[in-house]
């Protein structure tokens, strides 16, 4: 394999590995497809372009979560967009759950959706990108503490969101 | 010393499915521990399925496609493609002052290997349903649209430009639908026309940034000069 090939099977490999997740984080904090797509896309060009640098591929999820928060806040440093279409993109699959989950999911993704941006963002590295509390503190410059501090909370948030909204299934019935 | 009930639930919370060997150890220390752990485990999934949305089936070939064309800009694999169609008949657009830096030789033969990629294929994705994210869609170059002319939009996609990145949409006009290209960097020959295969295109000098619009050789473009012009302005928080 020569190394243009190696290094082009080396950024598909990223893309097959984070490009999902990262959409995913990318729509959760931004919240929009089109914007989305945008950001992942922007990412994938500059890993791309840097891709020489990654020299220790288990610190690559992190390096392009760095890379997409980055072009988020560059992007949108001025104006933080609003949320318009997570909703629209989730109903395609919704039609697969049961009626009880179905309004169980909606309630938890309205839920996310107000999260405030300091308990939204551990929460989705910690689901969406499978990242320890560990490297989340480092990604986002905070203590672990604070880390474990915002994700107890965001849970409990989502949780009481729910039972507001007369949702008292067993998922919460401990807290 | 074993992990308590309330130490419990806090790393519960936070950490439902860390692998630190005392809170493994902590979950099958007793009944209120273990219906404890089936609960946040039951949660979890709930949560993941919440926040797991489906990604758009054609994103990884786009991701990949980056690597095309050395990747000197993202959408640059439009470009062979539109080459081998082009059929650029630019007529009218003398003095459009672009220096060709991204593989375009001009604004003309942008617009034409634009429009000619995927113009038709966003006409026919146009309904009379306005789309509600055109406000965000211009944020990110600090512009904004008016309300007279978001509501009209039917489609709109981020698109490549000449210089960096633009926004691709579909108006429904009183002259049937109009496509409109933003180049939010790009200088064109104020009122500047061009046609190629069967259309036509005005070039709109904006206070930041240019448009194109694009039409038929029936649709009369000019009536929607002024309008356009007055819509696209930057936005009033911007730096």
């Amino acid at each position: 394999m020569n190394t243009e090939a190696g290094r082009q099977a080396r950024f598909n490999q990223l893309a097959e590995d984070y490009g999902t997740d990262l959409y995913r984080y990318a729509m959760w904090i931004c919240g929009n497809d089109a914007l989305a797509k945008d950001l992942v896309q922007e990412t994938y060009l500059r890993a791309w372009k840097a891709l020489d640098k990654l020299q220790d591929v288990k610190a690559a999820k992190s390096w392009l979560i760095t890379i997409l928060r980055r072009e988020y806040a560059r992007t949108f440093e001025r104006k933080v967009p609003k949320f318009t279409d997570v909703e629209t993109v989730v109903v395609a699959d919704d039609y697969e759950l049961e009626p009880d989950d179905r309004t169980e999911i909606k309630l938890l993704r309205q839920g996310i959706m107000k999260l405030a941006p300091k308990y939204r963002e551990p929460l989705l590295l910690q689901v969406v990108m499978g990242h320890s509390c560990e490297e989340i503190s480092s990604l986002l410059g905070v203590s672990k503490s604070a880390v474990m501090t915002q994700l107890f909370r965001a849970r409990e948030q989502l949780k009481a969101n729910m039972q507001k909204d007369g949702l008292t299934g067993n998922v919460h019935g401990l807290y | 010393m074993s992990m308590d009930f309330t130490e419990f639930l806090r790393k519960l919370g936070a950490e439902p499915r860390s692998k630190d060997p005392e809170f493994l150890r902590a979950r099958q220390s007793g009944p209120e521990f273990e219906q404890a752990s089936q609960v946040a485990e039951d949660f979890e999934r709930q949560l993941e399925r919440a926040i797991g949305l489906p990604a758009p089936e054609d994103l990884l070939s786009h991701i990949k496609d980056i690597t095309r064309e050395n990747a000197t800009a993202p959408m640059l694999r439009w470009r062979p493609m539109a080459i081998a169609a082009g059929l650029l008949i630019a007529v009218g657009a003398a003095g459009i002052t672009w220096n060709m830096n991204r593989g375009w030789e001009s604004v003309d033969q942008y617009l034409a290997e634009h429009y000619h990629h995927d113009g038709d294929i966003l006409l026919e994705k146009s309904s009379q349903e306005p789309v509600d994210n055109v406000e965000t869609m211009f944020a990110r170059f600090d512009m904004e649209v008016r309300p007279e002319l978001a509501r009209i939009v039917s489609v709109i996609k981020y698109c490549p430009t000449p210089d960096g990145k633009g926004v691709h949409m579909v108006l429904n006009t009183e002259e049937g639908p109009v496509t409109l290209i933003y180049m939010p960097e790009t200088p064109v020959n104020d009122r500047g026309t061009l046609e190629f295969d069967s259309m036509s295109a005005l070039l709109v000098g904006l206070e930041k940034g240019s448009a194109a619009l694009i039409g038929s050789n029936t649709q009369s473009l000019s009536n929607l000069y002024a309008f356009v012009h007055d819509s696209i302005i930057p936005a009033v928080n911007a730096g």
